[in-house]
């Protein structure tokens, strides 16, 4: 059963990883992500660690996805770009080719050393066996203790980044006068707001139609 | 190894458990349906259904024929497949959060050891809100794929929504798991021994339901379904067996949320000033509360007239995020000078 079960959240992750590279339309990408998302948190589920796999869920799943379908729904099908810029003959076209072979290559390379330095020599053994109880490993409290005692300073540091991050994500925003006051919002005329470009029919979201 | 979370009871009883709990899911939800209508007459002084069946008590059955045998049409503009998968992944999701409500502790049937729900993980309520995270694609990816804007604006306001409420609800969680110390559904029970939560994590419980109600679209903030402006948002273009669909998972999420609710803050199955009743008396318990708990979402749908947008939005933001944060903050402030 959990062989089975293995191997068709394997399929799902490699499939869905695979659509997100090779599928045209942006929001088909972002579905696709969503399903290797998913079937991942279903490979940490067999392998018992179930507060991994909720916390996949609930936060990549569920509220970063949740977001990327946001935008690409409303910017639909104007997102084709790189694409085009890519196939380009001239020193453009040929300059992104050559960055994206070397980056491919680098990040190759990468987990090559990773797996043959380390991975490769836990295939062979059988790992701890599993002990069901309130305090066992992979369960949250015992998650916890690890990164409140031993995992303290990187735990903290990696908070005071994300909000540094969320505080430059709003400055950014005003300063490209994203977000408007609330008496400025008054101002606009209903003609204004009647439509603006690129979030209005179905076909556009579907990529039919280009505004 | 099939059991990968329920690891210590025998793998038929864990099918037949499964089999219970969506027989028992499909049961409750045409008598919350019906309880809705009836009540929505009362509380608008006039009677309800009344002509299906002694009372109307066959009202629900007769939708739901009406439905399942209506012509399956879809518009030109949607895109098939996730068309017909959308109220699928919906329904799937409101099943499976259903089986994390204990209705009781572990008893002794014929000399097995069952307990009286249908999982007890050790994540707890992050469960739900997993299946809450995906759940959101059924409503996303049905007003998406209908290729209609009233759809596409409805799912985008429920997805602004589910974002902006899903936080608030899980922080008014944190502050119960810090005084239970566990996140087991049937711990957390277990541990409101001498009192349910609601009193001592009365800020939570507030914020847990206003947030509960945002989640599960439900008056007054209903704006995803808003049919003054939207005709029916996301479930606009669907007829028939799509809509039923969608019309049952939300109200077993209603039902979902309550039996959530009673476990956390009402103490599960347990009954006021100490009483011990026998074993088979807990799910009648439970039920009960339940249902107070879906009286309140009705009284409340009867009483408040919908939120516009951008008030929901500020209010989830400025009011219950900041109460939920304050009242965590305390909890914690409060178990460690106990201890």
């Amino acid at each position: 059963m959990s062989s089975v079960l293995f191997f068709l959240a394997a399929i799902g992750v490699i499939t869905g990883a695979t659509g997100v590279v090779v599928l045209r339309n942006p929001f088909y990408s972002v579905l696709a992500l969503v399903i290797h998302l998913v079937s991942l948190a279903v490979l940490f589920l067999l392998l018992r660690a179930e507060f991994v796999a909720a916390v996949q869920v609930v936060v990549y799943a569920g509220a970063v996805m949740v977001l990327y379908v946001f935008v690409v729904a409303y910017v639909g099908g104007e997102s084709d770009s790189i694409g085009e810029r890519l196939r380009s003959r001239g020193a453009v076209g040929s300059g992104l080719r050559l960055g994206g072979a070397i980056l491919g290559g680098a990040v190759c390379v990468e987990l090559l050393i990773a797996l043959l330095g380390t991975g490769l020599e836990a295939i062979n053994g059988y790992g701890a066996g599993y002990s069901p109880g309130p305090q066992a490993y992979g369960t949250p409290a015992y998650i916890g203790k690890l990164l409140l005692t031993r995992f303290l300073l990187a735990f903290e540091v990696a908070s005071f980044l994300l909000l540094i991050a969320a505080v430059g994500g709003v400055v950014l925003a005003r300063r490209r006068g994203g977000l408007e006051d609330e008496d400025e919002r008054d101002l606009l005329t209903p003609l204004e707001m009647l439509r603006p470009r690129g979030t209005g029919t179905m076909a556009e979201g579907v990529g039919r139609r280009s505004p | 190894m099939l059991a990968v979370v329920g690891y210590f009871e025998p793998w038929w009883i864990q099918i037949l458990k499964a089999i219970l709990i969506f027989a028992v899911g499909l049961q409750l939800v045409p008598v919350v349906l019906l309880a809705e209508r009836k009540l929505l007459g009362r509380f608008q002084s006039r009677y309800g259904p009344n002509r299906v069946g002694p009372y109307g008590a066959l009202q629900p059955l007769a939708d739901i024929l009406k439905l399942l045998t209506k012509e399956q049409s879809r518009p030109t503009t949607s895109v098939g497949l996730l068309f017909a998968i959308a109220p699928l992944i919906s329904i799937l999701t409101a099943v499976a959060a259903f089986a994390i409500i204990p209705f009781g502790d572990t008893q002794d049937i014929f000399g097995t050891k069952v307990g009286l729900y249908g999982i007890d993980v050790s994540i707890g309520p992050l469960y739900v809100f997993a299946l809450g995270g995906i759940a959101f694609y059924g409503i996303m990816l049905g007003g998406w794929s209908s290729g209609s804007k009233y759809s596409f604006l409805g799912a985008m306001r429920g997805a602004a929504q589910l974002i902006s409420y899903e936080v608030s609800q899980g922080l008014a969680l944190v502050g119960v798991v810090i005084t239970a110390q566990t996140l087991s559904l049937t711990g957390i029970v277990t541990a409101q021994k001498g009192m349910w939560y609601f009193i001592p994590q009365f800020f939570g419980f507030l914020v847990f339901l206003v947030a509960g109600f945002a989640e599960t679209n439900r008056a007054p903030f209903d704006v995803t379904e808003a049919d003054a402006e939207l005709v029916g948002g996301y479930n606009t273009e669907y007829g028939g067996g799509g809509f039923a669909s969608y019309y049952f998972a939300e109200y077993l999420n209603v039902l979902v949320v309550s039996g959530i609710v009673t476990t956390i803050f009402l103490g599960g199955w347990l009954m006021p000033f100490g009483i011990h009743p026998p074993g088979w008396v807990d799910p009648i318990v439970v039920l009960f509360k339940m249902s107070l708990i879906t009286f309140l979402f009705i009284w409340i749908r009867a009483t408040l007239p919908r939120l516009r947008y951008d008030q929901l939005m500020s209010f989830g933001w400025k009011v219950l995020l900041p109460l939920a944060t304050v009242n965590t903050l305390v909890t914690a402030i409060v178990v460690v000078a106990v201890h």
